[in-house]
């Protein structure tokens, strides 16, 4: 046990010196930074270009209208852009075309010269039977530029509301009326209500999005990245060890179970550290921006760290069994990839469980060992939270398979650190892993 | 006397090859073992075996009195051929993690550490990175890792290969010194002449079987004093279809000459042909019984 210690402590004092954790811990504040940043400073400039496009309108009362508004509005039709302040912002150029007696053919293709031409951006066909309530006309829109989706965006609200008013004007029914008579009663989300200590009823609160969603987010994308932090950094240092023959002068003082042990245990105390560095920024910023460190529980901790323990131990010990099969970095790679896949796979699932945390797919995916670190913490961050059997089945679960993996990794780990030259195939990992 | 490492009938076997067949070895505490062997023999393989990284698949191991490898590891000190060290951790930081693998303790470590570091002529390296040091440096280094822990039994493979002859005269003093402190020191060389010097005792290895086990007089005594060593004015072009010549090894200016019969008759033959300037009955050197017993099956044995 002692020996293993000295490892587990020389592999974390090497892990904590390393780019690798350096990168970890300030990888997601400065990517946040950088993706909050670059969005501020892009709006503005992202698109400042006027856009003149053509109007053939077959109602003859759609155009006149929509000229005057899109010239009213100005750049104000681009969402967040038409401040007055705005240095150079982007405009809508409505200009209306007749046919004057050409076949409409003819200046449809004529019109998509011009736009090739690049004189105009886009033109639009406004059939005359969008007037007829009845009737299912469309408005064409041809551009050159199928990407751009802010002129039809405007185009559908604006000159439907144009169109809109003149089905009311022909209806003659008062538009402002049925506006008020069609009016919605919107719905409030709120939690439970309680009462206080002095026995009054505490008003329910407004649930919030950054406490319901964002909580979640966080520890489940703490727990990737810790994981994914922690995991390469085993693989690399075994590989090393194995390069450099430096384990084999390691195999004179230590047992090899010892060894991958005591590598395994600096890496758990390197994540907790790592963790222990988000969840204290995070819990600081929480406090700062609105009170929602209190939406953080001492038992959500308390299985954050039970889960990150064994999964740091369950992917650990496969990363090393990697490492010590592979003969180089570029090997490992490709050993690596299916890991990696294991990993992701919680990652996509994470949308459709937030929005179903009891459901079927949900508690079952939550229990299976490699995916329950991600689930299992997303479903106990998400209130009211699972049954606590189901937590403790998954933990049950995922301990007996992570030590599975530890057993198979030791035989893997064993018989690899000392093989040179060669990668070892699937078949005989398991073999080794037979092996008596 | 005690044995340092006792081997019974050992043998391993790597997927159907027979790496080391059958091997009984007793290295008593105390001595400088050498072992001796082609590539490929099974030197390294009986290191390990001695080491317990590799179990054998039939006989007995005692290290230090103990078939148990955990009981005796701390006192057991093993340097591999291939040595690697940690490139991005400090000299310093290096020396003190091997040592405590072996069980040292931290004030006692860097007290040792100080001195070697001293003795090697390490001087203000310390905190020096492992990768800035130069090879015969971090192989100085990499001894020092296998005997900061003061080992009772120290394991070398090829500890001496690659060093300039500065260097390896500083690890050669090194070594006895170790000896002379009571520990047991086993090494593997390439270099006959270090084995000659060194060791009280040698053994060779050939295609994983024991060919030859004691100390130096023994061996040369074993093989005879059936060379000759002369410098004569007609060279080695003298010696042809002269009779009892079983072999000639010839160095220029002076030639060595196994004969099958009577030295004295083979000079006087000689001396009829040609002035002899130097004629000297020698014992086979390690070199000569090496080339002897390895030489007709080397060639093909290449190490895979």
């Amino acid at each position: 046990m002692r020996k293993i210690l000295i490892v587990a402590q020389t592999e974390f004092e090497a892990l904590v010196r390393s780019k690798a954790f350096i990168a970890g811990v300030l990888l997601m504040p400065v990517m946040m930074g950088l993706s909050v940043g670059l969005t501020r400073a892009t709006r503005r400039v992202a698109d400042d270009r006027d856009r003149t496009f053509a109007i053939i309108d077959h109602t003859g009362v759609v155009s006149a209208p929509l000229v005057a508004l899109a010239r009213m509005a100005g750049s104000a039709a681009l969402p967040g852009d038409g401040r007055a302040d705005g240095p150079a912002a982007a405009r809508f150029i409505p200009v209306e075309v007749k046919a004057d007696g050409r076949h409409p053919d003819d200046l449809r293709v004529e019109l998509s010269e011009r736009v090739r031409r690049g004189e105009l951006f886009a033109f639009v066909e406004i059939p005359g039977t969008v007037l007829d309530p009845g009737g299912d006309a469309r408005i064409q829109y041809h551009s050159d530029h199928p990407s751009y989706a802010t002129l039809p965006t405007w185009l559908r609200a604006t000159a439907n509301g144009v169109i809109i008013n003149e089905r009311f004007r022909r209806a003659a029914v008062d538009r402002t009326l049925v506006t008020r008579l069609i009016k919605q009663a919107p719905v409030d989300s709120l939690g439970l209500f309680e009462r206080d200590a002095s026995g009054r009823v505490k008003p329910a609160e407004k649930v919030d999005d950054a406490r319901a969603f964002g909580v979640p987010a966080a520890v489940l994308f703490l727990m990737f990245i810790t994981i994914m932090t922690s995991g390469p950094a085993l693989l690399n240092s075994v590989i090393e060890e194995k390069m450099s023959r430096i384990s084999e002068v390691l195999m004179g003082s230590v047992t090899p179970f010892q060894l991958m042990f005591g590598k395994l245990l600096g890496s758990v105390s390197v994540s907790l550290l790592l963790s222990a560095i988000y969840v204290a920024g995070g819990l600081a910023a929480a406090h700062y921006w609105g009170g929602y460190a209190s939406a953080v529980t001492v038992s959500l901790l308390a299985w954050f760290v039970l889960f990150l323990v064994m999964s740091i131990l369950m992917f650990g010990s496969v990363f090393i069994a990697v490492g010590a099969a592979c003969s180089d970095l570029k090997d490992s790679q490709g050993m690596m990839t299916p890991v990696m896949m294991l990993l992701m796979v919680p990652i996509f699932m994470w949308v459709p469980i937030l929005k179903a945390p009891d459901g079927t797919m949900a508690t079952v995916m939550s229990l299976v060992p490699t995916a329950a670190p991600f689930l299992m913490m997303l479903r106990i961050s998400l209130a009211p939270g699972p049954p606590l059997w189901q937590i403790a089945l998954s933990a049950v679960l995922m301990a007996m398979t992570t030590g599975v993996a530890i057993w198979a990794a030791a035989r893997i780990f064993r018989t690899g650190i000392l093989m040179q030259g060669k990668t070892a195939s699937l078949g005989e990992m398991v073999r080794w892993v037979r092996a008596s | 006397m005690t044995q340092a490492i006792l081997l019974r009938g050992v043998s391993k076997r790597f997927a159907g090859t027979t790496a080391v067949g059958d091997l009984t070895l007793a290295v008593p505490s105390g001595s400088i073992y050498g072992f001796i062997g082609p590539n490929g023999s099974g030197k390294t393989t009986t290191l390990r075996m001695i080491m317990r990284i590799l179990l054998p698949d039939e006989g007995e191991i005692e290290v230090l009195g103990s078939r148990d490898a955990a009981a005796v590891r701390d006192r057991v000190s093993y340097l591999p051929e291939e040595r690697g060290l940690y490139k991005k951790m400090t000299v310093r930081r290096l020396l003190r993690y091997y040592g405590r693998l072996k069980g040292g303790t931290l004030p006692e470590l860097d007290r040792a550490i100080d001195s070697w570091m001293e003795r090697m002529e390490l001087r203000g390296l310390h905190d020096r990175r492992v990768e800035t040091l130069s090879k015969g440096m971090s192989q100085k280094v990499q001894f020092i890792a296998a005997v900061v822990a003061k080992p009772s039994l120290l394991i070398l493979d090829e500890p001496f290969s690659g060093l300039d002859p500065v260097n390896a005269q500083v690890l050669k003093d090194a070594v006895l010194d170790i000896r002379r402190g009571g520990a047991t020191v086993v090494f593997s060389t390439h270099d006959m002449e270090t084995a000659e010097r060194m060791c009280d005792r040698i053994f060779m290895i050939f295609r994983g079987r024991k060919v030859l086990d004691g100390s130096l007089e023994a061996i040369q005594a074993e093989y005879g004093a059936d060379t000759v060593r002369l410098r004569t004015a007609g060279g080695a072009a003298a010696l042809a279809g002269m009779p009892d010549v079983q072999s000639v090894n010839d160095f220029g200016q002076q030639q060595e000459v196994r004969l099958t019969g009577d030295p004295q008759l083979f000079l006087a033959q000689l001396a009829a042909r040609t002035a002899v300037y130097h004629f000297e009955v020698t014992r086979p050197s390690l070199q000569d019984i090496f080339v002897r017993i390895a030489k007709p099956a080397t060639e093909p044995c290449e190490k895979s």
